[in-house]
């Protein structure tokens, strides 16, 4: 489904990633692992087109996606939740879910349907709706992060350390909504990268290792 | 002693709904598109030229006099549909992203290229054109007299600040400049074409400054020079307020424009160094202006 071709992207002239090779496909769960600086985020930033190409080809359905603007991107269905939250502090949970609905002119029955869908998974999230983004804790966040890149994400999903920071107690019921997520979107494509591999056993279905820029031996997890 | 203090209040507050209309529009683009524009006051003076070349035909032409009302917000319409889109695809899209040195030296050239133009178009003669003024005449309020004309700016200052805080907190475009000005770049992830909205954010800053210049050719007329003077003033309201506030700007620009009163009723060799003055008061108490902060971005 979503391809990633020999990509390579380079940041003040040092080679970050390098010939990047691999596919995500429906369903599947895929771990992208990696030590920090190894170039997990920069991946998905490049996917997102959050930072240009310097070589190779990036396609989602056989259509170049590395030729579209981020913002057309997350228009055809791919949804971002970076590392570090990044909510607008002064809108609601609420309005900060709705955002990508608004960013895309979704129409009400569509908006309603995702967001319904959102709260469904996230049932805190619907709790909270009304506070402002920026009066959420660290791993409330998170959850509104996870939210809002869902309500952009029909065909893929990425999700940049989801579990950085997140209290023990947080991280499983984060996996756990992960779970559900795979359950009520079966043709979702996921990726997440961790530090750690660990935390992923139970929902990856594929890992890939990252070091230095360059993808490792491709491994089915341990189940 | 209130005889002459509302007088004095008046024509500080008519004062400072002209700046207001530039500064506001200043820090709006800043905010958005994080750029100093130092050809903004430009926008200022084109508005007032068009509206006063557009108010002198109407009087010449015989039409109906009153129509020189929508002609100013025609001026100004006008100004920011042509000039808007124009100069910020071919220019200052350039400088996105860029050190502030390059900033300064593309918007002070754009500013350098706009003076000429007025120049060349409008040529060098001051441009009066009061008839709005001499239209709304005067009101008698307690023995003093007050130009009505000067009522309506203080009145349209007050509908634009409230207008443009409704725009930015309850429309989609509103929502999504905010959005823009707080995270640019996941904004653009999902789904925000920041593109559309830097230009929609400098257009409206366009706008709101040729409006400002527009209002402000019944009272003063057009000169050479205007856009200069216009420009220092709104960057030392931006700078007192603090750089990407609105609502802060309107408070500047009121202590502006009643400084510069005060300084003309009491202190006439003051006038022109008296926001300097303020600027200069408030940055050494508050480095980041009134509501200014290093850290959150809001709108």
């Amino acid at each position: 489904m979503l391809k990633l071709r020999d990509v390579n992207v380079a940041i003040a002239g040092v080679r970050v990633l390098r010939d990047v090779s691999f596919t995500l496909r429906p369903g599947i769960c895929t771990v992208l692992i990696g030590r920090n600086g190894a170039g997990k985020t920069t991946t998905l930033r490049a996917i997102m087109g959050l930072v240009p190409l310097t070589g190779g080809a990036i396609t989602l359905e056989g259509e170049a996606l590395h030729t579209q603007p981020s913002y057309a991107r997350a228009r055809l269905g791919v949804g971002y939740a970076p590392e570090d939250r990044r909510l607008i502090s002064e809108f609601s949970v609420e309005e900060n879910l709705l955002l990508p609905a608004l960013a895309m002119k979704l129409d009400a029955a569509e908006r309603r349907r995702r967001l319904d869908e959102v709260y469904s998974l996230l049932p805190q999230l619907a709790e909270m709706r009304k506070r402002p983004g920026g009066a959420t804790s660290g791993g409330q966040g998170k959850m509104v992060a996870l939210g809002r890149a869902l309500m952009v994400a029909q065909k893929v999903v990425m999700l940049d350390e989801p579990f950085q920071g997140l209290a023990p107690a947080l991280a499983q019921d984060y996996a756990k909504t992960l779970a559900e997520l795979r359950k009520a979107h079966e043709g979702l494509a996921l990726l997440i990268t961790e530090s750690s591999p660990n935390l992923l056993d139970s929902i990856a279905d594929e890992t890939l290792s990252i070091e230095r820029g360059a993808i490792g031996a491709e491994a089915p997890a341990p189940h | 002693m209130l005889n002459a203090i509302v007088p004095l209040v008046v024509d500080g507050l008519a004062n400072a709904a002209l700046i207001f209309f530039v500064a506001v529009g200043l820090t709006l683009v800043f905010s958005v598109l994080r750029i100093l524009n130092v050809a903004h006051g430009s926008f200022y003076s084109i508005g007032a030229y068009v509206a006063a070349t557009i108010g002198l035909w109407l009087v010449s032409s015989g039409l109906n006099p009153w129509l020189s009302f929508p002609a100013l917000l025609l001026a100004a319409a006008l100004v920011a549909a042509l000039m808007g889109p124009l100069i910020e695809r071919t220019l200052i899209h350039w400088t996105y992203g860029k050190g502030e040195a390059v900033q300064i030296l593309v918007t002070f050239g754009l500013f350098l290229i706009l003076e000429d133009l007025q120049r060349i178009v409008f040529g060098v003669r001051s441009i009066y054109a009061d008839t709005p003024m001499a239209l709304l005449g005067v009101s008698e309020i307690g023995g003093i007299i007050y130009l009505n004309y000067q009522l309506l700016l203080i009145g349209l200052a007050v509908v634009v600040l409230i207008g443009l805080r409704l725009f930015i907190r309850h429309t989609r475009y509103g929502k999504l400049i905010s959005a823009v000005v707080e995270d640019r770049e996941v904004s653009e992830a999902l789904g925000i074409n920041t593109r559309r909205i830097f230009m929609l954010a400098f257009t409206l800053g366009v706008f709101l400054a040729a409006l400002g210049g527009a209002l402000a050719t019944p009272t003063t007329g057009v000169a050479p020079g205007l856009g200069a003077e216009t420009m220092v003033l709104a960057f030392a309201v931006a700078a007192i307020a603090g750089l990407g506030q609105v609502e802060g700007a309107a408070v500047a620009a009121v202590i502006v424009g009643i400084a510069r009163v005060l300084a003309i009723y009491y202190f006439p060799a003051l006038d022109a160094v008296a926001p300097y003055l303020v600027m200069l008061a408030v940055l050494v108490i508050w480095p980041y202006g009134l509501f200014g902060s290093t850290s959150t971005r809001r709108i």
